[in-house]
């Protein structure tokens, strides 16, 4: 990033800074913080270990500095801004999940819109999850735009605020499907649609379906690779593969064992697109830094914006998340690309041009484009 | 109407809130004196036996143990505070293994008493005051994630289970594990007693005796540093040090809660590190320290599927399959016939899973 093209998007955040109301997160006092700043060297070091008393004390950092990146601790501590996150005593952390297209989507990776739309699916798949599965009530989520390629959700439930790691990671498996064991098909259950039973069994007909399709010795080549399932094994399979449950208890467990296992990658995937597709280490990990809500990503321009779980469904990031003007600006295209913003729909091939504000600092921030040797 | 628990009741359920008013009315007058009268020692010999037995019995070997000694309880005050000694000698010792092993063996000895308890009533409150109220076979969410967390068996794993409307679905067969895990639950939650050092410093005999039996019980369990013996994951992280690479910030928590579980003091894994051609020692001291749990917290190395997660999970080799972390990978790997007593058992926390 050319310094001109810093030096222009610190402008721009300082602007915003100066008459943003910031929500500021509960127990604000216990939190540390962490920034990185626009710089033309790419050797962004976060200053982090820092701590505010007060909401103004906040605002008055952001208002000054105007940080590219704003992070806060999900955790609370009783000294944030001790230099060592053993001195900072910790005393619990609010329960997180990450949403984000890298970890949904597989590249080739659609446009930015298209990608935004999928992870706001999968969000709400999430939302539904924890409210009718998991039992958290509505009010106690928190979506939150990350201004990137995706969603969190807070839980801000106090009941879970001092879950450790481990605890965490049972709520990210289920959420996730992780360490589904075949068996549970086997046990009664009261309702056997609902909850993993259910998703379960749908995607095991999928599965079968899937199979038959692929004809007798593509299926047979497909089982055969499966780990620890041997030739004898997949023929009977195939061979039962619209009967598989009129077996007897104890030969389907040995069958489903090897065939539903996450060594069957065809298996997985379809786990995975039955659960939520949500970032398990940003759950699991207690003492995570992540995007204050009203503060700007540098990676976008985009506003970190927080959402009741209701109103996910009409929103959309690519006008509410914009919060830069129509003024005109030159710019100096480096790549090709093409921006959906506000009402936009630009193409642009490298060289220079004149876009709103708002398309330049999201192509400057992007590294899609520099701003020109003179500060406008 | 609340049944009245008697003396044996309160030792049997040491976490009862009547047994913990009689345990903190027993402040006596002169400590110094009390612990070396007769009594007094007769419960430091008691509460040692106790902690030497959660330290070196493996889970499964427990309800045997209190079958042949605690199914009856001749002095049930001196049981009682005998219980309450062994937490101020674990607390004495600092030592975090010491402490969850004695809460893993409290809570194991209170089901054992609870499972054959023929008092309905008496069961029915000790689960109200342990907040395990089971109304129509459904547990709320958070308090089953908490149980179960220690637990290994997949049958456990909330996604396992039939959740619904924030209710977990268990039946009554598998009540009897689970009020054992909630009492262990319950006593972590309480914490230890905060001891003055000067009360530390008149039970330092048992206090010493208590990290002696720790210290040989971990050697026991791990045998002989043996880099043969990695996984091969441990291995890769160790070879890619010494080729040069950079490890993720995961990369290097993994080795490093790894070579400290199984043995290697802070200098010897400084020295790994030191392989690596950009080694800062100071960097490195730090979160070898970090991780190591110098400040108190101590980091067990992550399971199999946290480092296949992070992409950590490489080369795997047959014993993989058997194994749920590579810290199990190593112990299995050492377990020749000569050690089948110990090699790879739970520690009585069960938080290996
Ligand atoms: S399966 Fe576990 S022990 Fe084996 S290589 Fe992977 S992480 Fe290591």
């Amino acid at each position: 990033m050319r310094p001109s093209t810093a030096e222009f998007l610190h402008q721009r955040f300082l602007s915003y800074y100066a008459g943003a109301q910031i929500p500021a997160p509960d127990a604000l006092s216990q939190r540390e913080w962490g920034f990185l700043f626009f710089s033309s060297r790419d050797d962004p070091r976060m200053r982090r270990h820092i701590g505010f008393g007060t909401k103004d004390e906040l605002v008055e950092y952001l208002r000054t500095m105007a940080p590219a990146h704003v992070f806060y601790s999900t955790a609370y501590y009783d000294d944030p801004a001790a230099p060592t996150m053993s001195a900072k005593g910790w005393a619990g952390a609010d329960l997180i999940f990450d949403l984000d297209a890298d970890h949904i989507l597989k590249p080739p990776f659609p446009s930015y819109p298209a990608m935004l739309s999928r992870v706001r699916d999968e969000t709400r798949k999430l939302i539904d999850l924890l409210v009718v599965e998991l039992g958290f009530a509505e009010h106690e989520l928190q979506v939150v735009f990350s201004g990137g390629r995706g969603y969190h959700i807070h839980v801000k439930a106090l009941s879970v605020r001092q879950f450790t790691g481990q605890e965490r990671r049972e709520l990210i498996n289920y959420v996730c499907g992780i360490g589904l064991d075949p068996a549970l098909l086997l046990r009664p259950a009261a309702e056997s649609s609902g909850g993993w039973h259910g998703r379960q069994l749908r995607a095991l007909e999928e599965y079968l379906d899937w199979l038959e399709s692929l004809g007798e010795s593509e299926a047979l080549a497909h089982l055969q690779s499966i780990p620890d399932l041997g030739r004898g094994m997949a023929r009977q399979i195939w061979k039962r593969r619209r009967s598989l449950f009129e077996m007897t208890d104890a030969s389907i467990r040995k069958v489903l064992r090897p065939l539903l296992s996450e060594g069957n990658d065809a298996w997985r995937s379809r786990i995975r697109e039955a659960g939520v597709m949500a970032d398990e280490p940003v759950t699991t990990d207690i003492k995570r830094l992540i995007r204050a809500p009203g503060s700007l990503h540098g990676g976008t321009g985009l506003r970190v914006t927080v959402l009741e779980p209701r109103e996910l469904e009409a929103f959309d990031p690519l006008i509410e998340g914009v919060v830069f003007a129509e003024r005109e600006i030159p710019v100096e295209v480096v790549r090709d690309c093409r921006v959906s913003l506000l009402d936009h729909d630009l193409q642009f091939e490298p060289g220079p041009t004149r876009v709103p504000e708002a398309v330049a600092v999201y192509l400057c921030s992007r590294g899609m484009a520099e701003v020109g040797g003179v500060a406008p | 109407m609340r049944p009245v628990f008697d003396a044996k009741d309160l030792a049997r359920y040491p976490f009862l809130q009547e047994a913990q008013a009689k345990i903190a009315g027993s402040q006596l007058e002169n400590l110094e004196t009390f612990l070396e009268g007769e009594v007094g020692r007769r419960i430091i010999e008691r509460a040692t036996d106790r902690l030497e037995s959660a330290i070196s019995l493996p889970p499964q070997a427990l309800n045997d143990h209190f079958r042949e000694f605690h199914a009856r309880i001749p002095n049930a005050l001196e049981s009682l505070y005998a219980y309450g000694m062994a937490r101020v000698i674990a607390s004495c010792t600092g030592d975090r293994t010491v402490i969850e092993r004695l809460i893993g063996y409290e809570a194991w000895r209170s089901a054992f008493y609870l499972s054959s308890e023929a008092d309905e009533e008496k069961r029915t409150e000790v689960a109200r005051q342990l907040g395990l109220e089971v109304s129509g076979e459904a547990v709320p969410v958070v308090r089953y994630v908490e149980m179960v967390a220690g637990l290994r068996e997949p049958l456990w794993r909330l996604v396992n289970r039939e959740v619904k409307g924030g209710f977990v679905r268990v039946h009554a067969s598998e009540l009897d594990v689970l009020l054992r895990e909630r009492i262990r639950v319950v006593i972590r939650g309480r914490g230890l007693p905060g001891v003055p050092p000067e009360v530390c410093a008149l039970l330092a005999p048992a206090v010493g005796h208590v990290s002696g039996v720790l210290q040989s019980q971990m050697l026991r369990d791990l045998g002989p540093i043996d880099e043969s013996r990695y996984p091969p994951c441990m291995a890769a992280l160790v070879a890619a040090l010494a080729g040069g690479a950079n490890l993720t910030h995961m990369g290097r928590f993994a080795l490093t809660a790894f070579l400290h579980t199984i043995g290697l003091s802070t200098t010897q894994i400084v020295e790994v590190y030191q392989r690596s051609p950009d080694f800062d020692i100071e960097k490195t001291l730090y979160q070898v320290e970090h991780i190591s749990g110098s400040s108190g917290t101590e980091y067990t190395p992550p399971s199999c599927a946290t480092m296949e997660t992070n992409g950590l999970c490489v080369n795997r080799a047959a014993l993989c399959e058997r194994v749920g972390s590579p810290l199990g990978y190593y112990r299995k790997k050492k377990g020749g016939p000569q050690q089948a007593g110990t090699a790879g058992r739970d520690p009585p926390s069960g938080s290996s899973g």
